[in-house]
């Protein structure tokens, strides 16, 4: 009897210890949209409706610009997505190479890794300037430079995790696998690839919200304009700062769509580990 | 002995890598050469580029590329310099509070993940509209950029400490001071060196980004002016390096101040 009431309790005190995990960011974010719709947020911030507008107001932008929000948040997601599958693959393949021939694959790493603190800005007009003769549509040319620059961003994190998952193996499973004679190739596959996957959503947490934003960046420098990122500057410049708050909604929800999916891929592909 | 030659050989193999990566630019700068109009806008020789950098003929407000482009980068440097530094203070600060106190913590880190989404040029109208100086709003979006991954990674660090240490100290009757100076910062410190090394390039990044917005001065205005062809081409390509160049020292400083700060990493050298 007791048991059971101890169990009770237990149950009771996780549910509240979960309760108040959800409760408590909700409470908070309903308290700063009832501060912000209100205006009390305007005052504290010293701002006034015209550069923050209202979210009722937000929420009405959107709903009336729903097509062209759309329109221009489906070709960020094509750009985002595309460059990060590609430079997803390229980096696992790097990182592949890297530790097939590790003498001089992870000097070629040290090289990847310093691009990771080189500025997407200064790579996106680049690659708007090399696809030019791509094709005769500006678009198509436009969205292959995007893509490009977030596949270069993509890369670097996959490429130095998947080498790290390819090497920090368990001690001495290497060495089992020397002593059942197990092919170089055996090794890799059964071995080093599964060990790998874990490392490889690492890569793809950073990469996610990565994509999104370097996606945006390089809408900013492409020829053709379209896109939520190229949206959000064209309003500010055009001082039309609700329609460009309604576009910064769009790629919020864009980055946590694109994280959540992310995390419940995770968890479906990793849950016989845990 | 032998990790010194294995160092060597290390520095040996990526200064080739870097010698093929040259190559395979300058390949490619002749192959453009030969069938662009203007190759200079697309890929230069990087000789070309170098030249630039020596040549002393003025650009434009009666001053060189190089000087141009080295004035504007102290400016753009210094704001995303100090909006580094706030962004550490505020990171750190919440990463305390977040440990110190869980509600806290329940409350701001879904926040914390979900801030990143948000991007940044969109955080600059309102921003400027309540500092009402774009100087400022430039150092604020900085420190935003800045404060999320420390604070992030300064909470992971407080949270690594294992239970069997927590036991000791509580068993020694440690203070909850005495825990946290003694125990938890320290623990803390690389995780604390990692956010850094993850901010420091971002925060320049974020720097560039908005000079892009308005006028004002800094790389990002003279690198979208250089490219509407208001001055020399040349002028972008040293602002492509150059940034490329303090964005890479920016993540080696780190590296280097936390060896200076921290006994494991003077340990391990």
């Amino acid at each position: 009897m007791s048991g059971v009431a101890m169990s009770n309790k237990k149950t009771l005190k996780i549910n509240s210890g979960k309760v108040s995990t959800v409760l408590l960011p909700v409470l908070f974010g309903v308290l700063v949209i009832i501060l912000w719709q209100s205006g009390i947020l305007h005052k504290v911030l010293k701002a006034d409706t015209f550069t923050l507008p209202v979210p009722s107001r937000i929420i009405g932008i959107v709903s009336e610009n729903m097509p062209s929000i759309l329109r221009n948040s489906a070709a960020t997601i094509k750009v985002a997505f595309g460059g990060l599958i590609l430079g997803s693959l390229l980096g696992y393949l790097l990182a592949m190479i890297a530790t097939a021939f590790p003498k001089w694959g992870a000097g070629g790493l040290t090289i990847v890794s310093a691009f990771n603190a080189v500025p997407i800005i200064a790579i996106a007009p680049i690659m708007t300037n090399l696809t030019k003769d791509f094709s005769r549509d500006p678009n198509t040319r436009s969205m292959l430079a995007k893509m490009l620059v977030v596949m270069i961003t993509c890369t670097v994190s996959m490429s130095i995790n998947a080498y790290r998952g390819f090497n920090e193996l368990k001690p001495f499973s290497e060495d089992l696998m020397k002593s059942i004679a197990a092919k170089k190739s055996t090794v890799f596959f059964k071995l080093r690839v599964p060990n790998s996957i874990p490392y490889v959503f690492t890569a793809l947490k950073v990469s996610v919200p990565g994509s999104v934003i370097s996606a945006m960046v390089s809408e900013y420098f492409a020829e053709y304009i379209i896109g939520v990122g190229r949206q959000i500057r064209e309003n500010i410049v055009l001082a039309q700062y609700a329609t460009a708050w309604a576009y910064i909604a769009a790629a919020f929800v864009i980055g946590v769509g694109l994280y959540i999916i992310l995390l419940i891929i995770e968890d479906l592909s990793l849950k016989g580990r845990r | 002995m032998a990790g010194q030659t294995e160092k060597k050989s290390n520095w040996f193999v990526t200064f080739v890598w870097f010698l093929g990566l040259v190559g395979v630019w300058e390949i490619g700068a002749t192959v453009i050469a030969q069938t662009k109009r203007t190759p200079q806008n697309v890929l230069p020789h990087l000789g070309q580029i170098v030249q630039s950098v020596f040549s002393s003929a003025m650009v434009s407000n009666k001053m060189t590329a190089i000087q141009i482009v080295m004035s504007n980068a102290g400016i753009t440097l210094w704001r995303a310099g100090v909006g580094f530094l706030i962004g550490i203070a505020v990171g750190f600060l919440l990463a305390l509070l977040m440990k110190l106190f869980l509600p806290v913590e329940k409350t701001i880190f879904p926040y914390l993940m979900m801030i990143q989404m948000i991007p940044i040029l969109g955080m600059a109208p309102i921003v400027l509209a309540v500092t009402k100086d774009i100087n400022k709003s430039r150092i604020i979006i900085a420190a935003i950029l800045t404060f999320y991954p420390v604070a992030t990674n300064t909470l992971a660090g407080l949270k690594s400490v294992s239970q069997q240490q927590l036991e000791l100290m509580h068993s020694i009757a440690a203070s909850k001071f005495q825990l946290y100076t003694k125990l938890l910062l320290p623990a803390c410190v690389p995780y604390f060196f990692t956010g850094l090394k993850i901010s420091a390039p971002m925060a320049i990044t974020a720097s560039i980004l908005v000079d892009t917005l308005q006028g004002g001065g800094g790389l990002g205005c003279m690198l979208s002016q250089s490219l509407k062809h208001a001055m020399s081409i040349y002028v972008f390509w040293q602002i492509v390096f150059v940034s490329a160049i303090v964005g890479i020292l920016s993540y080696q400083l780190m590296v280097l101040l936390e060896k200076l700060v921290s006994p494991y990493e003077r340990a391990k050298a």
